[in-house]
C-alpha cells in the first residue's frame, strides 16, 4: 500500500461534549467536564496524538504567572495585566484565573506534575520584578503530558487521535451542534455531533517564517497551525484583538527562548553588546519586545542572554533544566555552535509573528466562562482571548470550560444541523486530492507566510499592507483553485495551509482597523505612531458576516479592580517611544 | 506543472538494530506531534518519511531501547 | 472504518502478550499496560518483575509510575532492588511520583537496604508521602555514610515539618558534606523555635558559599530570622555577591532600618544585580536614610537598577507623606 493512502470514508459519532484539542487546556477541559457528569460522552479530539501534543509536549520548565497565596494576590496580578495589556482588559475573567489558578496548581501537584519545592515541601516561588512575584520554576516539568494523559485514562475520556477537526456545524438558530473532522493519515471523514464544542487548539504558530527559513522551525510548536482560530471564524464567532500579534525572544535561529523565565531567578538577564541590561518594562509585553526590536537595530544589538558572570555551579543548574525540559534540543543547539554558557553570551533575537493570547491578547473572543459569542461554544488556552494567560491560564480556563460546557449540555438537546453543510464541508476538504496536477501545499504555504514575512510583520506600514493583501489574495486563489494533495498527508498540510491563509488575512484586516499604535512593537503603526485612548481604549472584534470579514468596537468592561493613575503614571515613565 | 522531488537531509534518524518496531512497537510515530515518522514496510523499522520537524524529542525521548536520536535541522543548526 | 477512539480494551489479550518469546514483544505489551489507566493493569505488571530481560524489567518499572497505591509500590519495591542499574533507576523514578500515603509502609523497609543508591530512592519517594511513621527511620537515616541520602532523608524530615526534628537537623550544621548541610539549613525554616533560627543564623559562617546562601535566604522565611539581623547585615561584605544579594533581600523584607547604611554602601558594587537587590530593600525598609544612596544609582546604566530605584524614592516618598499627615 502506497504511503498514506487516502480512503473514501464517513461517518458518524456523537457525545455530549466534544473538546478539540489535547494539548494543554483540551485535557483540562475534557477531564472537568467528565468529573461534572461521569454519565456524559467526552470526546477529546487531537490533530496529532494526546500523549505529546501542544506547546507542552516536553514538558513545561516554569509557571510564570502563578499567583500563590503569600506572594502575590489575586488583586495584584490583574492590575500588573492590566498594566502590561495597555488597560484593553476586561477583567473579570483575569481577575477569576488569578482567584482559580493556586487550587489548579496543587490540583496539577496532585496528578503528579511537578513544581519546585524547597526541603520544607513548600513551593519554592521565585522573585524576578519588583512589583510581584510569580514564578514557581519546574525543573523537573517534563513530566507534564504523561500526567495528564494518566489522568484522562482513568476518567475514561473518549480520546480520537490523528484527527484534524476542519469546521464547526451550527443550527438554523445558530446553536453549535458539532464539527467535522478528517483522519490525518486516512482521509477519512468523522462527523462529531455534540451538545457543546470547546476549543482548545492552541497559537496560530506558522503564521510567519521563521528567520532561517525552515517551515517547521516556529516558536509555536509547529502543529498549531491556526486551524481554532479560522474554524471560529466562519462559525461566526467574534476574535478580539487580533492585532495584538505576538512576537517573542528566541535564542537566534533556535526557536526556543533563552528562558529569562528560568535563567532570571538565578541571576542572568538579558544584555546588549556592551553587556548592559536595556530593557525598561518590567513585563513580559509588546512594549518589552519593542525595546528588544529597537536595542537589536540600533548600533548596540545583536542581543543576548548573558549567564557567565554566575557561578558556574549555577550555570550547571540552569543547563540541567534548560536542555531537559520544554526545549530540550537546546542543549544539542548550543553545543553545535559551541557555545558554552560559561565563557560566552547567547545570541538572541525575535521570532516570527503569531496570534497566541498565551503571551499577548490575540484569541477568540470569551467571557469568564469561556463561552465565545456562538451558543455552545467554547475556548480556552493560547487561542481564547483572556491575555497573558500561559501554561497555567490554559489549565485553569479549560477547568472553567469543561464545568460549564457540561452544565450547557446537561441542559439542552442535540442541536440539529443541515446535511447539506457536511457535503460541502466534505467536498472543500477533498478538493485538493481531485487535483491531477498542481501546487503542492508547502509551496503555498512558504509563499503565505513569506509574503505574511515582508509584508505584515512589525512595523506596520498601511500602503505595505495593502500590497501584501493583493499578494495574499493571489496565492489564495492559487490554493483554492490548484493546490494538489497525493495522499493523506499532505491533504494534512493543505488543509493547515488554507487556516494559515485565513489568518494571515485576520492579522491583516484587523491590524488596519485599529488606527493607533498600541502594545508595543505588537501594533506599531508608522501611519498611526501615538496611542489614542479617546478613539481607541477599546477592544476590537473581528467576525464573519454574511460571508465578509468586518470588524467593529467593543467597549472594554468595567474594571473590578481600579488601576490609580499613578500606577499607570509608574509603568508610563518606563516608557520609550516607539519611533525612538 | 508538474512536480519534482526536492532532496532533504532529516533531522531524524532512528537505528534500525535497536529499533523494535518490527516486534509492533509504534511508539515513535504515535507521539510525533507533526506525525513525521512511519514504520517501513521494506524494513520494517522506524524512519522519517517527511521532512517536518519541530525537533521537539518525544520521539527520541520515548523510544524504549533508545534508537531514535534527534538533530536540528541543517537550515538552523 | 474502525473506531476512532482509542481502545479501553488493552487488557484482553495482555497474559498471552506479556508471554511471547521475544523480549521486545514483551516490551511493546508492557507499554500497553502502563499506557492502559487501567488499575487492573497493575496485576499484570506485577508478575513481570522477574522477567529475566532487563530491558523488560526497566519497562515494568516505567509502567507501574502510570499508577499509584500499595499493589504497584510492591511491585517496584522489588525492582528497586534490581541488579540492574537501569532497571533500579527507572523504579526510583517511577517511585517518586505516587502520592497514597499506603505506599509508605511498603517502601519503608528499604531505608536501610544494603545499596546506598536503593536508601536513596526509597527516602525520595517517601517525601511526597509525607507520613508520619517514616521521621523515625528518616532520623536514623541522617547518619547514613552516603552523603546523598542523607540529603534524601532531610527532605522526608523537612516535609513533615515536625518541631521534634529540630534537634537532628542541627546537628548537621557540622556534616562533613556541603550539599548536606545547605539541604538542613533549607529544612529548618518551618520552625517557630529560636533554636532553629541560631542554627540557621550560624550557617551564615560557614566555609561554602552556597551554604551561606541558603542561610541568608531562609532567615527571611524563618519566623525568628529577624533576631539574626546584624548577622545578617555582617553578611554584607561576604566575599561573594551571591551571598550579600540573599541577605539584602532578606533584610528588606524584615524592614531592618539599621541596615539602610550597610546595604546603602552596595550601590556601588559592580555586579549589577546586587545594586538592583540593594535599590529594592532601601525602598522595602522605606527609611529616609536611604535616599542620599539611591541618589547615587538614580542615574544608574542599569535599567533595571534605575527601575527600583525610583520605585524605592517613591516608596520613602510615601512614608514621609504618611508621617506628616
Amino acid at each position: 500500500m502506497a504511503l498514506d493512502q487516502i480512503v473514501d470514508g464517513l461517518s458518524e459519532v456523537s457525545c455530549d461534549v466534544l473538546v478539540i484539542g489535547g494539548g494543554t487546556a483540551g485535557p483540562m477541559a475534557a477531564l472537568k467536564a467528565k468529573l461534572k457528569n461521569p454519565k456524559a460522552n467526552v470526546v477529546l479530539l487531537e490533530k496529532a496524538n494526546v500523549k505529546r501534543s501542544g506547546a507542552i509536549s516536553m514538558g513545561m520548565d516554569g509557571l510564570n504567572n502563578a499567583v500563590i497565596p503569600g506572594y502575590a494576590t489575586p488583586e495584584q496580578y490583574t492590575k500588573e495585566i492590566t498594566i502590561a495589556n495597555d488597560g484593553i482588559v476586561d477583567q473579570k475573567a483575569v481577575y477569576k484565573y488569578a482567584q482559580n489558578c493556586f487550587g489548579i496548581i496543587e490540583e496539577l501537584d496532585g496528578f503528579g506534575i511537578r513544581f519546585l519545592k524547597n526541603e520544607n515541601g513548600d513551593y519554592a516561588v521565585k522573585k524576578v520584578h519588583h512589583i510581584g512575584t510569580y514564578v514557581l520554576p519546574m525543573p523537573n516539568g517534563e513530566t507534564v503530558k504523561k500526567a495528564l494523559y494518566r489522568q484522562l485514562r482513568r476518567a475514561r475520556i473518549l480520546i480520537s487521535n490523528r484527527y484534524m477537526a476542519t469546521r464547526l456545524l451550527k443550527s438554523a438558530e445558530g446553536r453549535i451542534a458539532g464539527a467535522v473532522s478528517v483522519n490525518t493519515r486516512t482521509a477519512e471523514m468523522l462527523v462529531i455531533k455534540a451538545k457543546a464544542v470547546i476549543l482548545c487548539m492552541g497559537a496560530a504558530g506558522r503564521l510567519g517564517l521563521p528567520t532561517s527559513g525552515y517551515l517547521f522551525g516556529t516558536y509555536e510548536n509547529a502543529a498549531n497551525s491556526g486551524d481554532g482560530y479560522a474554524m471560529a471564524y466562519h462559525a461566526g464567532a467574534a476574535l478580539a484583538n487580533l492585532e495584538c500579534f505576538q512576537i517573542n525572544p528566541l535564542i537566534k535561529d533556535y526557536n526556543g527562548p533563552a528562558c529569562a523565565y528560568v535563567a532570571g531567578p538565578f541571576g542572568a538577564y538579558t544584555a546588549n553588546n556592551e553587556g548592559s541590561r536595556f530593557i525598561e518594562c518590567d513585563y513580559w509585553s509588546g512594549q518589552m519586545m519593542l525595546e528588544f526590536y529597537n536595542e537589536l537595530l540600533s548600533g548596540k544589538g545583536p542581543v543576548f542572554l548573558q549567564l557567565k558572570h554566575l557561578h558556574p555551579d549555577t550555570i550547571s543548574e540552569i543547563e540541567s533544566t534548560l536542555h531537559k525540559v520544554e526545549r530540550p534540543t537546546r542543549g544539542l543547539f548550543q553545543q553545535g555552535r559551541g557555545v558554552d554558557y560559561r565563557s560566552e553570551s547567547i545570541e538572541m533575537h525575535i521570532s516570527e509573528i503569531g496570534f497566541c493570547s498565551g503571551h499577548s491578547a490575540s484569541g477568540v473572543f470569551v467571557d469568564d466562562n469561556a463561552r465565545t459569542t456562538v451558543p455552545g461554544l467554547y475556548a480556552a488556552g493560547d487561542m481564547a482571548s483572556v491575555p497573558h494567560n500561559y501554561m497555567l491560564g490554559a489549565f485553569t480556563n479549560g477547568s472553567v470550560a469543561g464545568i460549564d460546557a457540561m452544565e450547557f449540555a446537561d441542559s439542552h438537546d442535540f442541536a440539529e444541523f443541515d446535511a447539506a453543510d457536511v457535503a460541502m464541508e466534505r467536498d472543500r476538504v477533498m478538493a485538493p486530492t481531485k487535483c491531477e496536477d498542481g501546487i503542492p501545499p508547502n509551496q503555498i504555504e512558504y509563499k503565505t507566510r513569506r509574503l505574511v514575512n515582508d509584508y505584515l510583520q512589525p512595523p506596520k506600514v498601511t500602503r505595505k499592507y495593502e500590497l501584501g493583501m493583493r499578494r495574499l489574495a493571489e496565492v489564495r486563489e492559487d490554493m483554492q483553485e490548484r493546490m494538489i494533495a497525493r495522499n493523506a498527508h499532505e491533504l494534512l498540510r493543505a488543509l493547515e495551509v488554507q487556516s494559515i491563509m485565513d489568518c494571515a488575512d485576520m492579522a491583516a484586516h484587523a491590524s488596519l482597523y485599529r488606527e493607533e499604535s498600541r502594545w508595543g512593537l505588537y501594533h506599531w503603526r508608522t501611519d498611526f505612531p501615538e496611542k489614542d485612548n479617546e478613539n481607541w481604549f477599546c477592544h476590537t472584534l473581528l467576525s464573519k458576516r454574511d460571508g465578509k470579514m468586518t470588524s467593529e468596537k467593543r467597549a472594554v468592561e468595567p474594571y473590578v479592580v481600579p488601576v490609580a493613575d499613578d500606577e499607570k503614571d509608574l509603568y508610563d515613565k518606563q516608557r520609550i517611544r516607539a519611533s525612538a | 506543472m508538474p512536480l519534482a522531488s526536492y532532496q532533504t537531509s532529516v533531522p531524524v534518524v532512528v537505528d534500525d538494530a535497536k529499533c523494535i518496531a518490527d516486534k509492533g512497537c509504534t511508539v515513535c510515530v504515535d507521539v510525533c506531534p507533526l506525525d513525521v515518522l512511519r514504520i517501513s514496510e521494506m524494513t520494517n523499522k522506524a524512519y522519517m518519511a517527511y521532512d517536518e520537524c519541530w525537533y521537539c524529542m518525544p520521539c527520541e525521548a520515548d523510544c524504549p531501547t533508545g534508537a531514535v536520536t534527534v538533530n536540528i535541522p541543517y537550515l538552523l543548526r | 472504518m474502525s473506531s476512532p477512539f482509542e481502545s479501553y480494551d488493552d487488557l484482553e489479550d495482555a497474559d498471552e502478550r506479556l508471554q511471547a518469546a521475544d523480549p521486545a514483544e514483551r516490551r511493546v505489551a508492557i507499554i500497553a499496560l502502563g499506557h492502559s489507566g487501567d488499575p487492573a493493569a497493575v496485576a499484570h505488571l506485577a508478575n513481570m518483575v522477574a522477567d529475566p530481560d532487563a530491558g523488560v524489567r526497566q519497562q515494568v518499572a516505567m509502567a507501574l509510575g502510570e499508577f499509584d497505591g500499595p499493589e504497584a509500590a510492591s511491585a517496584l519495591v522489588k525492582l528497586l532492588v534490581d541488579p540492574e542499574r537501569i532497571v533500579a533507576a527507572a523504579a526510583a523514578d517511577s517511585m517518586a511520583e505516587f502520592k497514597d500515603p499506603a505506599c509508605a509502609v511498603i517502601i519503608l523497609p528499604l531505608v536501610k537496604h544494603a545499596h546506598a543508591f536503593v536508601r536513596m530512592g526509597a527516602l525520595r519517594a517517601l517525601k511526597e508521602l509525607r507520613c508520619k511513621d517514616t521521621l523515625k527511620p528518616a532520623l536514623e537515616a541522617l547518619h547514613d555514610a552516603d552523603a546523598a541520602v542523607r540529603v534524601q532523608a532531610i527532605g522526608v524530615i523537612g516535609f513533615l515539618k515536625l518541631e521534634e526534628s529540630i534537634p537532628a537537623l542541627t546537628a548537621l550544621i557540622n556534616d562533613p558534606d556541603a550539599h548536606v548541610r545547605r539541604a538542613a539549613v533549607s529544612a529548618l525554616a518551618f520552625s517557630q523555635m529560636k533554636p532553629a533560627a541560631e542554627t540557621i543564623t550560624r550557617a551564615l559562617k560557614d566555609s561554602d558559599w552556597m551554604v551561606r546562601e541558603m542561610a541568608a535566604e531562609t532567615l527571611g522565611l524563618n519566623v525568628n530570622g529577624s533576631l539574626a539581623a546584624d548577622q545578617l547585615i555582617a553578611c554584607l561584605t561576604d566575599e561573594f555577591w551571591q551571598v550579600r544579594l540573599k541577605a539584602i533581600r532578606s533584610l528588606g523584607k524584615m524592614k531592618v532600618e539599621r541596615a539602610v547604611r550597610p546595604i546603602g554602601h552596595c550601590v556601588n558594587h559592580d555586579q549589577a544585580n546586587l545594586r538592583k537587590e540593594a535599590a529594592a530593600a532601601l525602598g522595602e525598609i522605606a527609611h529616609p536614610d536611604g535616599e542620599a544612596f539611591l541618589a547615587v544609582v538614580a542615574d544608574d546604566p542599569d535599567p533595571d537598577v534605575r527601575k527600583n530605584a525610583r520605585w524605592a524614592l517613591q516608596q520613602i516618598a510615601a512614608r514621609k507623606a504618611r508621617a506628616g499627615a
